[in-house]
């Protein structure tokens, strides 16, 4: 009797596992994509408060700002094009910015948006100056003195300080229109799970409305876009795909599986080097490549030796292999990068080919002259972090050794922390060298070069660089709005830079996306925005 | 000592133990190296903006006194807000512990029936070829590392044959919602509201009765109708408030585990989707498991049934599986029972391995990722909730362990 009674519930539970395993992996959802990343909103999709990459890719679906950067950009200032604001202008001292603004675009309860929303949001901004928000982060109070309601549809910006990358700043997700009926003039809007979908977030005017957004244990669980028919660009076919559905995972080893099985339809980071690769191989996959604007340098301490001499830091600047770093660390997937500027982007010049790659010639020469030799040779800490914040940092840090050794003059031993300790470590400036990285906040050379090589913007960084020259060239380029004077003075920027060697460029990495071979519209360029709105699938 | 006093002291007992556990954390994650404040800065610092982080994060106040703010909140109830999102953590923590159980009990389930039954055959089988196999497996499954296994089981069946997804909870737009009752109509909702709000009072009336009844059995009829009627009129008491009071119109009763959830909102397909996610990582992890319990019930067993009264019951005459099972196992349960509850409460603290390789949104991801960024008030709420998990279920095993063995007196 047992026997049998076994029998039948083997058979029973062998014919229920045939009926869920045979059933489709799920129902055909029509005009959708799906989309799978491991990042996550990191607080709220406020534009005042939010300065995570993953929250301005969804802060830009789900807004407008004055202008935008076209799919493809180069960070020239010709390829900014109009979006809420249809032309503008700017008065001769640069100091003060003129928008006039498109007409007839609806917010969701039909209240049509007028240069009094322009207003609300920046002084919303700027009041709220919240510290973990771009506003602060980028300084938008250093820069902007007060914006003014001039017409019903123009808005004007005054400057404190003429700004050539001002148009850059306004396309950035900082600076994207908000709804004044979802934000509070004085409160961020956080993300809570009692209230509706609509009132965790304060955008509109944007392609896509949110349709759904949980966050379970501090992350996303879901995210889904639907397409937004107030949007100004609809007529013109805009979204493209009208629902989007993001899936999170867990690492990128999960995303790459899942891409693999088809679980979703387009990747987009974090996706490991050695992932890509088998990808590349798989022809039912598409792999994207494109223009990242992630850069990495090693910085050196400037107040103690042995960095407080300036031709050491030529010379160990003098001895890094940068074919090593990007070819075995990165397998191909990243550039050798010889300027702060990343390539791709106006005012990059490869001022650091000069130093030689390597050139340890030039190494022992200079550090002759500070009485290092072979058997007197250079010894020094060489810092990087372990927490994943970076990617491969231990193997970075492994094959600069290497590069760094292979001189004969200089020996390298490797100190390691978590990216929290870490950065205490460099505010309490007990690093002698350490390797950093940086992604912009706005696409423009200015972005990559005051935050470093000027003596108060470069602070953060604790390195103690200081340079009087830098900053009045640093302050003409920003302030200088005709791009060929500001690219002869990046250029001189960059020189005198190689001259100082407060810090070394190693790489640029590339950004990658892969997805079905089907899916066309993504472009991976150098502003690093991810235009949900272009996607789309091919039958 | 009576039940009940046993109850409630181990229940006060609870109370320094999760002082001390909060204390011990509170002091160690405040010596760790790594300043909350500086991670909020990706970029740029400047030093006012630091300032009024600090503030913000209460990270101004002397020790003592962010101690004292935090403890005066546990008493509330109040578990703090997130340093790196400001969030509730409780919030935050209650949202992903459906996640975490729901993994956690079907992966007890997993590893508890094939552990079991592979070592009670293993020790009928002792020194025999069957027993080695299933000593080796025991061995291999706890040995081998969860996430490689995970990831074994990935490659096969999600990538190879397409049965069975990567990771995730269920297939985007299936989450289940429960049980939700439309409560627009005055009567109907009102006798919804109240006969819902009947179970967890009947349930409580019954310990209750159980309780007294098989305790105290000079308990006077008098003392029983005022409490009965006293709870009666609590009853219909809440459920008018509640009925009333409610906003949305609307009743969800919903667990927040989706295989559960997909069940009361009785919808098949969103059943078998959540139960296809749900199948590789309990999995994953039961094998794992099954090895701890395989060796413990191997060996147990195997004193067991060498014991007297086992040969007595088959002189008897009775069949073999139900001397193995009925007989031998019962009288050896008492390890494995432990062993149990140690292991739920283990699962219950989330399993971060398991978590990170099927992307399931639990507890154990949630801690690691609130330590590497120092998230002091997230950190010190999972350890607390962690503490008071274990605690009750140290509690229903010590109890159960009262009601399993009849030689045992509380």
């Amino acid at each position: 009797m047992l026997i049998i009674g076994i029998v039948i519930i083997i058979i029973i539970i062998a014919g229920v596992a045939a009926y869920v395993l045979m059933m489709p992996a799920g129902p055909k959802l029509k005009e959708t994509l799906i989309m799978g990343t491991t990042d996550s909103v990191e607080r709220c999709l406020d534009p005042a408060a939010a300065y995570d990459f993953f929250g301005w890719e969804i802060i830009q679906s789900l807004g407008c700002g004055l202008v935008e950067y076209k799919a493809g950009a180069t960070g020239a200032s010709s390829d900014i094009v109009s979006s809420l604001a249809t032309s503008w202008e700017t008065s001769t001292d640069g100091k003060i910015w003129t928008f006039n603004l498109r007409q007839g675009v609806k917010y969701d309860d039909g209240t049509e948006f007028n240069a009094t929303h322009v207003k609300y949001t920046f002084d919303r901004g700027i009041g709220i100056a919240d510290e973990d928000g771009a506003f602060v982060g980028i300084g938008y109070n250093g820069i902007i003195e007060n914006v003014t309601v001039a017409d019903k549809y123009v808005v004007k910006f005054y400057l404190k300080i003429p700004f050539a990358a001002f148009l850059s700043l306004m396309a950035c997700q900082a600076s994207y229109i908000v709804d004044p009926t979802y934000a509070p003039e004085t409160a961020i809007v956080e993300y809570n799970s009692s209230r509706t979908v609509r009132q965790n977030h304060p955008m509109g005017l944007g392609p896509y409305k949110l349709a759904n957004w949980t966050r379970t244990a501090g992350k996303d669980s879901a995210i889904r876009l639907e397409a937004n028919p107030n949007y100004w660009n609809a007529p013109g076919g805009y979204p493209k795909t009208k629902n989007i559905i993001i899936t999170f995972y867990a690492d990128s080893t999960g995303l790459a599986l899942a891409m693999t099985t088809g679980d979703v339809d387009i990747a987009f980071r974090q996706l490991a080097t050695t992932d890509v690769n088998t990808m590349k191989t798989n022809a039912n996959l598409h792999v994207w490549e494109g223009t990242g604007a992630f850069i990495q340098y090693l910085v050196f301490q400037e107040k103690y030796a042995p960095f407080d001499v300036t031709s050491i830091r030529r010379a160990v600047g003098a001895a890094i292999n940068r074919t090593t770093i990007v070819q075995t660390v990165f397998q191909g997937q990243a550039q050798k990068l010889y300027s702060m500027i990343p390539i791709g982007m106006f005012g990059y010049d490869d001022a650091f080919v000069v130093l030689g790659d390597p050139n340890y010639t030039l190494t022992r020469q200079l550090l002759n002259l500070s009485g290092y030799n072979e058997t007197n040779k250079l010894s020094f800490k060489l810092w990087y972090e372990t927490s994943g914040h970076y990617p491969q940092s231990p193997q970075q840090a492994q094959v600069l050794k290497s590069s760094l050794e292979a001189s004969g003059v200089i020996s390298v031993s490797l100190e390691s922390r978590d990216w929290a300790s870490y950065k205490q470590a460099r505010d309490q400036e007990i690093m002698e060298a350490y390797i950093y990285g940086w992604y912009p906040d706005y696409i423009d050379p200015d972005d990559y070069i005051q935050p470093f090589l000027d003596s108060s913007g470069g602070s953060w960084l604790h390195h103690n660089y200081n340079n009087t020259d830098m900053d009045q060239l640093i302050a003409w380029a920003r302030g200088n709005t005709t791009s060929t004077t500001r690219n002869d003075l990046y250029g001189q920027i960059q020189d005198l830079m190689v001259t100082d060697c407060p810090m070394v460029p190693l790489y640029q990495g590339a950004a990658y996306a892969v997805s079905n071979t089907n899916v066309q519209g993504i472009y991976l360029d150098i502003t690093q925005s991810w235009r949900h709105w272009l996607l789309y699938a091919t039958e | 000592m009576t039940l009940r006093s046993y109850v409630i002291s181990r229940i006060l007992l609870t109370i320094p133990m999760i002082f001390i556990l909060l204390t011990m954390v509170f002091a160690i994650i405040r010596v760790l190296p790594g300043d909350p404040v500086l991670l909020h800065f990706e970029k740029v610092e400047n030093p006012q903006a630091m300032e009024e982080m600090r503030r913000r994060l209460g990270l101004d106040k002397p020790i003592w006194a962010q101690y004292f703010d935090y403890v005066v909140g546990l008493f509330k109830g109040d578990l703090g807000k997130s340093m790196q999102d400001y969030s509730p953590v409780a919030e935050q923590i209650f949202s992903a512990f459906p996640a975490t159980l729901e993994l956690a009990i079907f992966a007890m389930i997993i590893a508890v029936f094939i552990g079991i039954i592979s070592g009670v055959e293993a020790s009928k089988a002792y020194n025999k070829p069957q027993d080695h196999i299933i000593r080796v497996f025991g061995i291999v499954t706890y040995a081998i590392p969860v996430f490689f296994l995970g990831m074994i089981l990935q490659m096969v069946f999600a990538v190879q044959l397409h049965w069975l997804p990567v990771g995730g909870r269920t297939y985007p737009t299936m989450e289940p919602v429960g049980l939700v009752i439309r409560l627009s109509q005055p009567p109907w909702g009102f006798a919804v509201h109240f006969l819902l709000s009947s179970i967890p009072g009947l349930l409580t009336l019954a310990t209750c009765l159980g309780i007294t009844k098989a305790r105290h059995r000079k308990f006077t009829r008098k003392i029983v109708f005022a409490f009965v009627v006293a709870f009666l009129f609590v009853w219909i008491l809440w459920a008018f408030a509640g009925w009333h009071y409610m906003s949305i119109g609307e009743l969800r009763i919903a667990t927040g585990m989706y295989t559960a959830d997909s069940i009361l909102e009785a919808n098949l397909v969103k059943f078998v989707q959540a139960s296809r996610y749900m199948l590789l990582p309990s999995l994953t992890l039961g094998l794992v498991l099954s090895g701890v319990f395989l060796r413990l019930t191997r060996s147990n067993m195997f004193e067991t049934l060498r014991l007297d009264f086992v040969t007595a019951a088959r002189a008897r005459g009775l069949q073999e599986s139900t001397v193995t099972y009925g007989y031998a196992l019962r009288n050896a349960f008492l390890p494995i029972l432990t062993m149990m509850g140690l292991q739920f409460a283990a699962l219950l603290g989330g399993a971060v391995l398991t978590e990170t390789t099927f992307s399931w949104p639990g507890l154990g991801r949630y801690l690691v990722d609130r330590i590497n960024f120092r998230d002091y008030t997230a950190i010190q709420g999972a350890i607390v909730v962690f503490g008071v998990f274990v605690s009750i279920v140290s509690l229903v095993v010590d109890l159960l362990y009262a009601y399993l063995d009849p030689r045992i007196r509380l």
